[in-house]
């Protein structure tokens, strides 16, 4: 009879052992590859995302099939864009589909070009300002015998990165200027010496003069404009806008760098698509717990001026192992006892000995209303964790004041001594004989 | 023919490489002040950098010089930015410098009506200020200039939604304060004025001396224990119980009581009708 349960069983752990997700959100990538681009060109990054298990389709902007969403349904888990010239895409591709997409927790990897397509204005929304068509970024630092537009850049530490630090990096492409947006995760800076500009000789100095006294974005230079820019969603999902396609190819990830030695992109794109397909830094909230603290079940109401306990359960996305585990490095991590407005706001800090728990007892105020945990943890380059739990908290009950009141004192003696002088009196009157010995009238006559 | 042509142009190309390198002649600052008297006019050396150069509030900076290649001859870059860079704040702002064929180049800085590319600066912290070279046809060159102070600005412009992304500030409740209570020995004091009339009740007491001596009569001591019992009932009511417990315990004492009652009041009427 048990022979019955050895087939499916047995089934399911063999296709366990084969289906290693490395993203919390799924494995299925669709790539749309313009036909410019050939897909050997890009191959080591390709091959780079199949061996860590992610499953590849490919298909040009123009392919009605696969689709990326059928019937209102995202139908790939990360979409991989790497058209930055291509004016037309079939009908399924569009700036509203794509915010769509990210909406249904699909991640996006979008390469744009010195080219202005549809697709390239959608960067604005994500508060990415591109330089005006064909102005690629341009830098004469270092001295080295690639064309300008090929830029080796050094990459600064970040929280997105797996490994510390990376030689720099080889780019080509078109950089952003950043509005004010805390979404925005800037992965990689320009170096400081380089801007756009669309000159191939020294007598384009004159333009790029008159840009900068033009006003208004003028010209796009310095440090503080991005190449890579990731961009997270309230939601959870991550797009991330890369300036130019050939940081992923092949030529690249091989060309030496002007001082020698191999340019870091390779690492560099892994670290980019781990980041952006939800494998790094990602975190969740497992669950929330509330209770007096006395007790351990939650109560279903609180009273004010109570001592709450409130314990948070963090997991953080493991993408080795391919699944979530508890997470106790979180630092600055705040609670809010809110009413329409904080009450209370307090750090949170992990719980030693209980991995992935935080903690923290509170007295509870004495204002009474409906009350909310709001645990609301916003980092960049992390998943933003929201939680909130309503919980009523009532004003004392008739008898939940303090009794036994020192000023009562004198009252507690009043009462007592009527019940005690009560007692002795029946005693006395009970027990007690009022004849007179030796038969004498009596003056009562009870 | 043709071959000679590409030959010659790939050692042009080889040659970007190893072509000659820019210099500045002759860098020279002046800073003045608004009505033109000259506060500060020194040479600038690309190896040493002078001493941090400080501008008023209205006080104009010129910075003059020219570029030229090794052996003297000037030419017109095709980058010509002037880098102001706070470190502290990591703030940059890049203003390109206009320099005519000849390699002149001249930069004024009025901080009456500074240029927009100024980076937002704070009083103490000082914007580190280099000239970034470029060119397709020369080596690179960069040379920081010297430090420089500015009057302090408006901060860069927050998102509203940022303070939201770091640690907010902790928000303490200020409770309402305990009610306060007399001070301990008044409450004993007036407890103890209390009490006075048992000392007038005891005396008198002792004054009559009564007896109990039907105190331990089968008669009248269960009704006693039952009377006992309902003030102990009373003293619990009030320490911890509710009030159905109350009534309920209550309503189950009152059957002995009642019964013993009957049975005290009865024997005490025969002794007094007996023996009257």
């Amino acid at each position: 009879m048990w022979a019955r349960w050895i087939a499916p069983v047995l089934l399911g752990l063999v296709s366990f052992s084969f289906v290693t997700a490395k993203s919390s959100t799924g494995n299925s990538v669709l790539v749309i590859l313009e036909p410019r681009l050939d897909k050997d060109n890009f191959s080591k990054f390709f091959s780079g995302l199949e061996e860590k298990g992610f499953e590849l389709t490919f298909r040009s902007p123009k392919d009605p099939k696969p689709a990326v969403l059928e019937y209102d349904y995202a139908q790939f888990s990360h979409v991989v864009l790497f058209a930055p010239e291509t004016k037309s895409f079939a009908a399924d591709i569009t700036p509203q589909s794509l915010v769509s997409l990210l909406s249904k927790n699909t991640n996006l990897l979008i390469a744009v070009g010195p080219k202005s397509t549809p697709i390239s204005t959608l960067a604005s929304e994500f508060s990415l300002v591109l330089p005006p068509p064909g102005t690629p970024l341009i830098s004469h630092f270092p001295a080295r015998s690639e064309p300008a537009t090929v830029i080796p850049v050094p990459v600064s530490p970040s929280n997105i990165f797996t490994s510390a630090s990376f030689a720099p990096v080889w780019f080509s492409g078109v950089p952003f200027a950043y509005q004010s947006n805390p979404l925005v995760v800037p992965i990689l800076n320009a170096p400081a010496e380089s801007f756009a500009s669309d000159a191939d000789a020294d007598s384009g100095a004159d333009a790029l003069v008159e840009a900068a006294e033009k006003g208004g974005e003028g010209l796009w230079a310095g440090s503080q404009l991005g190449l890579v820019a990731g961009f997270q969603t309230l939601n959870g999902a991550r797009a991330t806008w890369v300036g130019g396609v050939e940081l992923f190819s092949d030529e690249f990830f091989q060309k030496e760098l002007p001082g020698g030695g191999k340019p870091g992109n390779q690492q560099f794109a892994s670290d980019v698509a781990a980041w952006t397909f939800q494998e790094n830094n990602v975190l969740r909230v497992d669950k929330v717990e509330h209770h007096r603290v006395n007790e351990t079940l939650p109560g279903k109401t609180y009273t004010t001026n109570d001592q709450i306990v409130f314990t948070a359960h963090i997991s953080k996305y493991n993408p080795d192992i391919a699944s979530w585990e508890p997470y106790s490095d979180l630092t600055d991590l705040q609670l809010e006892f809110t009413m329409l407005d904080p009450h209370i706001r307090t750090a949170l800090p992990p719980v030693r000995g209980t991995p992935g728990a935080y903690s923290v007892t509170f007295r509870a105020p004495d204002r009474h209303g409906v009350f909310k945990f709001v645990v609301d943890y916003k980092r960049k380059g992390f998943t933003h964790l929201h939680s909130s739990t309503v919980v009523p908290l009532v004003p004392p009950r008739h008898d939940g004041y303090p009794r036994f009141l020192s000023a009562a004192w004198p009252y507690y003696v009043g009462a007592i001594s009527t019940s005690v002088a009560f007692v002795l009196f029946s005693a006395l009157w009970l027990a007690g004989d009022d004849r007179v010995p030796g038969g004498k009238k009596t003056s009562k006559t009870e | 023919m043709h071959f000679l042509s590409t030959c010659l142009l790939s050692l042009l190309a080889i040659s970007n490489v190893y072509a000659a390198s820019l210099t500045l002649q002759s860098p020279r600052f002046t800073i003045s002040s608004p009505d033109a008297t000259q506060l500060r006019s020194e040479p600038l050396s690309t190896t040493k950098k002078p001493s941090p150069l400080v501008l008023g509030a209205k006080d104009v900076l010129k910075l003059t010089f020219q570029v030229v290649e090794e052996e003297g001859k000037g030419v017109q870059p095709h980058q010509t930015f002037l880098r102001f860079y706070d470190e502290v704040s990591g703030e940059e702002g890049i203003q390109p410098v206009r320099v005519t064929t000849g390699g002149k180049a001249k930069f004024e800085l009025n901080m009456a009506k500074p240029p927009a590319s100024l980076p937002p600066t704070t009083s103490t912290d000082p914007l580190k200020v280099t000239l970034i070279i470029g060119s397709f046809t020369h080596d690179p060159f960069k040379v920081d200039l010297f430090d420089l102070f500015l009057p302090a600005s408006q901060p860069a412009p927050q998102h509203p939604d940022e303070p939201s992304f770091h640690s907010l500030p902790e928000i303490h409740h200020t409770f309402r304060a305990d009610p306060k209570l007399p001070p301990k020995f008044i409450s004993a004091a007036f407890a103890g004025l209390v009490l006075a009339p048992w000392v007038v009740l005891l005396g008198l007491w002792g004054a009559i001396r009564p007896t109990v001596p039907h105190l331990f009569s089968p008669n009248i001591l269960p009704f006693l224990a039952t009377l006992s019992a309902f003030e102990g009932l009373l003293f619990w009511y009030w320490v911890d119980l509710k009030l159905g417990q109350v009534l309920l315990y209550g309503g189950i004492l009152t059957v002995p009581t009642l019964v013993a009652g009957k049975q005290a009041l009865s024997t005490m009427g025969k002794w007094r009708t007996g023996r009257k």
